[in-house]
């Protein structure tokens, strides 16, 4: 009986350990602001990506790529629902913009892509 | 680090794959010990201590696979992570499926260990116990993790469809065992009988659980040829069916067994050896579906039915000359691509690290791959056409069409690289240093050696003994593979129609390659009829290579 005991004891430990805290599969964008080819505005971009997913936000990256090629990291708001990855950019540059994103999915997938975007 | 995510998409659905495979024979082997060989050991002839061991080392070896991969999968993810995010190991570990992939390896080196030694009631629920936590895990690896929505109708499918193929398919390894140990044929209507009993519960629930996820996934008839994820769920069906025909044969086979106890089991046991073939090439798809996004996620650019009838509608004559003498045809070709790439431009771009963007094709690659596809399809139907030839009295001479192996080698060490060595103007160590040319290179060599192979087999006839197994696994490993192939993520159409393409391609590929092995490993009316099904599944490889096009 002791044997049952210690497995169980086992288990549960690492049942715990594979438990979740955050809410958080291949991901792949549902909808974007801005759309790909979208021409927008460069006070302040709204950055809205939607996945078909629930993502592992502190495991994604939102990344800016300026019309030189430069990048600028974003930081991705924590506030945003479980399967939304979200920043706000200012002050950008005329010109032709990438967006690129890297995500985690909560299953374990990583995927990346490009949204294209003008800024007037 | 920028190597490892070069091949890390392929790498990952290769790893995945194996991962099932271990999973299902672990998992399996419990179902056996537990459903069938514990119960049924008191009413068998033989104490079968042999089989035993063998079962429990089989079982032992696929648990410590099993923690193994894992482990290993594990390792190669958080190396994607570590490698793009620039974050440390232990965050990139303690991801959700760090975590669940930490576990599934502790329960399956659990599993591995209790494993060693008899069965008794202390021991059985604790591997039961390890199993379902194991399984649970596994489904938190899945897409019905991470759906946005509520998810427990999607985890308990997946996890039935998991444990359905294992008690299914990765019990017949262990079902071979007994029935190769056993020499009584009350034993082995006892344990067929059995069998056929968990495997048709087995099916029941893969069916279920996969008819569930088709409708939360899949969505609509449209998604179905519509998406890569609909397009793999359709070969996966095509398996499926192949794997029933080969279970109803067993069935009617262990109920003419109940009647006569003479009935030779030799069926039974060859039969299984395919299905441990095919269920392998399922559980790769499988492996590949997981890492594509389901088709109802992607509403938008799905192809249309009028345009993959149109891309299969066969076009005369075939591309058997290279692009430099038919300018006017590529041309064409150019204006139609040009036409699809504008398509392209708007399109949700997605893709998994290291696949790379596409790249712009133009229409003299398209060409050149078309004109290299085609010509292997005269080579593969003129194959399939000499095998069967070869049935007839008067055509014992076609019995050396594997030399046309060697010609397909000459070929494509010709023609498949217009710019290397002998006939381009790189030399041929400089074009060695382009990894495509060496990938062609080494494929020519082994087209080469395999021809030569099987040829030495074709002319030694029964006396060629193990060395005639190497051409029908060979095939059927090809077909296997095709299906992991890397997919494009995203709906892009050019991609999504050669996938179309390498979707009956490797069924065919794997239904010729099993069909030969049960030519060679069976005698009768199975075996004749197998002899007819092999090479006309060659010749629709054959057909289905010179309808292959591009745009
Ligand atoms: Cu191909």
């Amino acid at each position: 009986m002791r044997a049952f005991f210690r497995i169980a004891f086992v288990l549960s430990a690492l049942w715990f350990l594979a438990h979740p805290n955050a809410s958080q599969a291949h991901a792949i964008i549902v909808s974007s602001s801005p759309a790909a080819g979208a021409t927008v505005s460069g006070d302040t971009v709204a950055i809205r990506l939607h996945f078909n997913s629930r993502i592992d936000r502190a495991r994604s990256k939102l990344t800016l790529l300026a019309p030189d090629g430069a990048a600028r990291a974003l930081t991705p708001a924590s506030d945003a629902p479980a399967d939304e990855l979200n920043a706000d950019a200012t002050r950008l540059p005329a010109g032709a913009w990438h967006l690129r994103w890297q995500v985690l999915s909560v299953d374990g997938h990583i995927t990346r892509g490009d949204i294209p975007f003008t800024v007037h | 680090m920028y190597l490892l995510l070069d091949i890390f998409g392929y790498l990952s659905v290769v790893l995945r794959g194996l991962i099932l495979i271990a999973q299902s024979f672990t998992l399996g082997g419990l179902a056996f010990q537990l459903l069938l060989w514990g119960p049924l050991q008191p009413r068998l002839s033989v104490y079968g201590l042999t089989i035993e061991e063998r079962c429990r080392a089989f079982l032992r070896f696929s648990a410590f696979a099993l923690a193994l991969l894992t482990v290993a999968s594990l390792a190669l993810n958080a190396a994607a992570l570590v490698g793009t995010l620039q974050v440390p190991w232990s965050e990139a570990v303690s991801a959700d499926f760090g975590r669940a992939d930490i576990v599934i390896a502790a329960c399956a080196l659990g599993i591995a260990i209790l494993a060693n030694g008899p069965a008794h009631r202390l021991r059985s629920a604790a591997l039961l116990a390890l199993s379902v936590l194991a399984l649970a895990m596994q489904t938190r690896l899945t897409h019905a993790a991470s759906r946005p929505d509520v998810r427990w109708p999607l985890l308990l499918s997946d996890a039935g469809h998991m444990a359905g193929a294992a008690v299914w398919i990765g019990g017949l390894p262990y079902f071979l065992i007994a029935l190769n140990g056993c020499k009584d044929a009350g034993d082995w209507r006892l344990i067929a009988r059995r069998y056929s009993l968990m495997s048709m519960a087995a099916v029941a629930a893969i069916v279920c659980g996969g008819l569930v996820m088709a409708a939360n996934y899949i969505g609509s008839v449209a998604a179905i040829y519509g998406t890569a994820y609909g397009v793999m769920t359709l070969a996966k069906l095509g398996l499926l069916l192949m794997l029933l025909m080969l279970g109803a044969g067993n069935y009617f086979l262990v109920e003419r067994l109940r009647r006569d106890p003479t009935t030779p089991i030799l069926r039974l046991k060859r039969f299984a050896e395919v299905e441990i073939g095919i269920g392998l090439t399922v559980l790769l798809a499988a492996a590949s579906l997981t890492s594509l996004p389901p088709g109802v996620d992607l509403p938008r650019d799905r192809l249309a039915w009028h345009e993959i009838v149109e891309r299969a509608t066969p076009q005369w004559p075939p591309r058997l000359t290279s692009p430099d003498y038919d300018k006017l045809t590529v041309a064409q070709l150019q204006a139609k691509i040009t036409l699809a790439d504008a398509g392209r431009a708007n399109a949700q771009a997605a893709y998994v690290p290291g696949e790379g963007t596409i790249l712009p094709r133009n229409a003299e690659d398209i060409a050149w791959s078309e004109y290299n596809h085609h010509w292997a399809g005269v080579f593969v139907v003129l194959i399939g056409l000499l095998a069967l030839v070869e049935h007839f009295r008067w055509g014992r001479w076609a019995r050396h069409w594997p030399l046309l192996f060697l010609a397909m080698a000459a070929f494509l060490f010709f023609r498949a690289d217009e710019q290397a060595w002998p006939l381009g103007p790189a030399g041929f160590f400089e074009s060695l240093r382009d990894p495509e040319v060496a990938q062609h290179r080494i494929f020519v060599l082994l087209i080469a050696v395999f021809g030569l192979f099987e040829w030495r087999v074709r002319l030694r006839g029964s006396k060629a003994g193990p060395a005639a197994l190497v051409f029908p696994l060979t095939t059927a490993l090809g077909g296997a593979l095709l299906l992991t192939h890397s997919h494009a993520i995203a709906n892009i159409k050019d991609q999504l129609l050669i996938e179309m393409s390498h979707t009956p391609l490797a069924l065919c590929g794997v239904a010729a390659g099993w069909a030969r092995w049960l030519e060679l490993r069976l005698d009768g009316r199975v075996s004749r009829a197998a002899a007819w099904i092999w090479p006309v599944a060659f010749i629709l490889v054959g057909l289905i290579l010179l309808d292959y096009r591009e745009a």
